[in-house]
């Protein structure tokens, strides 16, 4: 049935035309060619991304040839999502975020950020934080009933659920291949002094506060159908083992997980099978963040147009866009680098406003790398 | 003085690389096991500050295979250097289990003195060695990565303690240094920063670049991919063997540039790169024949064994479908 539907949803986006007209403004979405525009500002901006050519025989003709998806490799992940379990004592730290309009409040089109600021939960074993694995009827993995599985509903009991079967690792382990060599460093069991920076194979336990540093490959692919990007996460734990599917929704926001994210085929490579967030809600979201983005730049083009034609637009080089405080506050700044008045925001900048959004749905992975600046 | 310690690197296979390697497989490797040559890459340490706590978090010391490894046209990515291996396949456990580790290791060992000492070659000091079983029926790969590091007999000890680098070159320095190395990166370095010019060779021209040079000037650079403090990655261990195999006279001291700033450093935050001085415990060693080495990558129990990527839940049809809305 999945099949069918995967198949059903290429043919569509196969015969589904190319967006010519620039609609961004209007409804969120965006032409491949301003996909492209997007994703160089990106990549000149955030290095960390880059473009790809992806399989030859999957390159998309409305894309040029190297630049047919976006990727960064290795995004970080400190936390699980599920660690951040909603409860009633956090309906306080929900925080409106209006985005680019400060004076927009009472709208009830708010963006609401939860848990702001609050820490992870305190007790890692009373937060059943693991999504079972889903029953696997040929899974001749041997399960001892009882004791493991409750061990599996642990969070602590992860890194025995991580463990492969050891049944099936072949049994050649040769401790005397070298001798024990002084100059090698060992993996670090105490905080590095001075500096502060731990080791990421160091599982800091104490109180509770469970790290376990995931990496993510994270690309953005154009979804021709639905016309706008779509992103893709390939994960893997802090041994570099790659993640399972019910690994990697850990790492998605509760409302998120199952929902709109799912494992799918890669479409630009044969074979590969990757997590993704299903595009069908992205153009409104995108619409109602660039509207509002869209008012406070009109609205200080303007400002800035009325008052005495002044070198102004060099000094607020700085500000061209709004970048997230520590708390993941929105405090939107205008462009200052837009030359012509009443522009608006550019379309450049979509794929920045984007990674805002995404960062919503997996809020541990730290996609949004635009908040380093 | 305290030895110094190497971070070993770790290996990270993308998802990419076993897909490619069944295609290789089935379309053009069939039985045969011979070895082939393939293709990785590693960029500078990184830490991720952890905005709970505020502590820096250090990533992996990682040496990435991607799904380009066996592409003849390799690229590595940007800010990245490549590493050159060999990747043997075997067609059964059995074989895996049964290979002659050691034989193998020691060839690629030999191949990186040779390397060394006959042609002065420094672009064969990161080779690497990955033997894998493939059961592609299972979507369950099991590989065994090793990165050959040779042995000083008199281990290197460090002086004082490693430091930010931007305490002993000043901010301009670091930034032409910086600038040099975005243009073309390079996975050893030489730097002298001679009369308030700071200037970058690689690493073939010792003698010539540093001739005349006072020592306080001379700076041995490396990518490190490393970004624990106080260890410089597994690189550099293979730099200084050929160093001091090539020119035992004038490097008993060496000045340690570990280059971990691929990117200008954010405002509010610093240089990330290290250095120190450290010296050889035994100056007079002779470094004929080759040095041991040491290199196997430990698996994710912590013991010298081999590593199991499943990506059964990720590519077998079957549990794809269950995993379906």
């Amino acid at each position: 049935m999945h099949a069918l539907q995967q198949q059903f949803w290429s043919v569509r986006e196969y015969l589904s035309p190319v967006l010519r007209e620039s609609k961004f403004k209007e409804h969120g979405r965006i032409t491949p060619e301003e996909f492209v525009a997007a994703g160089d500002f990106l990549t000149y901006k955030f290095p960390v991304w880059s473009w790809e050519k992806g399989d030859a025989s999957k390159a998309r003709d409305y894309l040029p040839t190297d630049k047919q998806y976006l990727v960064t490799r290795g995004v970080p992940c400190l936390r699980r999502a599920t660690s951040l379990v909603y409860t009633d004592a956090d309906e306080e730290a929900e925080r409106l975020l209006s985005f680019g309009d400060a004076s927009g409040a009472g709208n009830e089109d708010e963006w609401v950020e939860t848990h702001a600021g609050r820490a992870p939960m305190s007790d890692g074993a009373a937060n059943p934080g693991v999504i079972d694995d889903i029953p696997d009827a040929d899974d001749d993995a041997p399960h001892d009933g009882g004791v493991s599985s409750g061990m599996q509903s642990l969070s602590l009991g992860k890194a025995l659920e991580e463990t492969p079967d050891l049944d099936e690792i072949p049994d050649m382990e040769e401790d005397d291949l070298e001798a024990g060599d002084e100059a090698t460093a060992a993996p670090k069991t105490t905080q590095a002094t001075g500096t502060g920076i731990i080791d990421s194979s160091q599982v800091e336990v104490a109180k509770g506060n469970l790290l376990q540093v995931r990496t993510y490959d994270v690309m953005i692919t154009y979804d021709k159908y639905y016309q706008t990007p779509r992103i893709w996460l390939l994960g893997y734990d802090e041994n570099r083992t790659p993640l399972t599917p019910s690994q990697i929704f850990q790492d998605v926001s509760a409302d998120h997980a199952f929902k709109t994210v799912t494992i799918e085929p890669f479409p630009h490579s044969a074979s590969l099978q990757a997590a993704s967030v299903h595009p069908c809600k992205h153009a409104n979201v995108m619409k109602k963040v660039i509207e509002r983005m869209n008012s406070t730049v009109v609205a200080d083009q303007l400002a800035k147009n009325a008052g005495p034609l002044s070198p102004g637009g060099k000094e607020k080089k700085k500000g061209w866009f709004g970048r997230k405080s520590a708390g993941g506050k929105e405090t939107a700044q205008a462009p200052g680098e837009d030359e012509d008045a009443f522009e608006g925001m550019r379309v450049d900048f979509y794929l920045v406003v984007f990674l805002k959004f995404i960062a919503s749905i997996v809020p541990t992975i730290e996609v949004d790398s635009t908040t380093a600046m | 003085m305290p030895i110094v310690q190497f971070a070993p690197f770790s290996s990270l296979v993308q998802p990419a690389f076993w897909h490619e390697l069944t295609s290789l497989k089935i379309d053009v490797l069939k039985l045969s096991d011979e070895s082939v040559p393939v293709r990785a890459s590693y960029t500078a340490g990184r830490t991720i500050k952890d905005r709970e706590t505020g502590k820096d978090v250090a990533l992996g010391c990682n040496l990435t295979v991607g799904g380009d490894a066996f592409s003849k046209d390799f690229q590595a990515p940007p800010n990245a250097v490549a590493a050159t291996g060999v990747f043997k396949n075997y067609n059964t456990i059995e074989e895996f289990k049964a290979a002659d580790k050691t034989a193998l290791f020691n060839k690629v060992a030999d191949e990186i003195w040779e390397g060394v000492k006959k042609n002065r070659d420094p672009s064969l000091l990161n080779r690497f060695l990955l033997i894998a079983y493939a059961d592609l029926k299972k979507y369950k790969y099991y590989y065994w990565f090793a990165f050959p590091g040779f042995v000083a007999k008199a281990a290197w000890e460090i002086g004082g303690a490693w430091k930010a680098a931007d305490v002993e070159l000043f901010g301009d320095a670091m930034k032409a240094i910086h600038d040099d190395l975005a243009k073309a990166p390079k996975a050893y370095f030489l730097v002298r920063n001679n009369e308030g010019k700071t200037e970058v060779a690689s690493v073939e021209k010792y003698e010539e670049f540093f001739a005349g040079v006072p020592l306080y000037s001379q700076y041995i650079g490396f990518l490190d991919p490393s970004a624990i403090p106080e260890n410089p990655g597994w690189p550099l261990r293979n730099l200084l063997a050929y160093l001091r195999a090539l020119y035992p006279s004038t490097t008993a001291l060496l000045r340690i540039l570990c280059w971990r700033d691929v990117e200008l450093p954010h405002p509010g935050s610093g240089w990330k790169s290290r250095f120190g001085i450290i010296e050889i415990g035994v100056p007079q060693e002779t470094v004929d024949p080759r040095p041991s080495a040491v290199g196997w990558e430990k698996n994710v129990q912590g013991k010298l064994g081999p590593r199991l990527a499943d990506l059964a839940p990720m590519m077998d049809p079957t549990r794809l479908a269950d995993q379906a809305v």
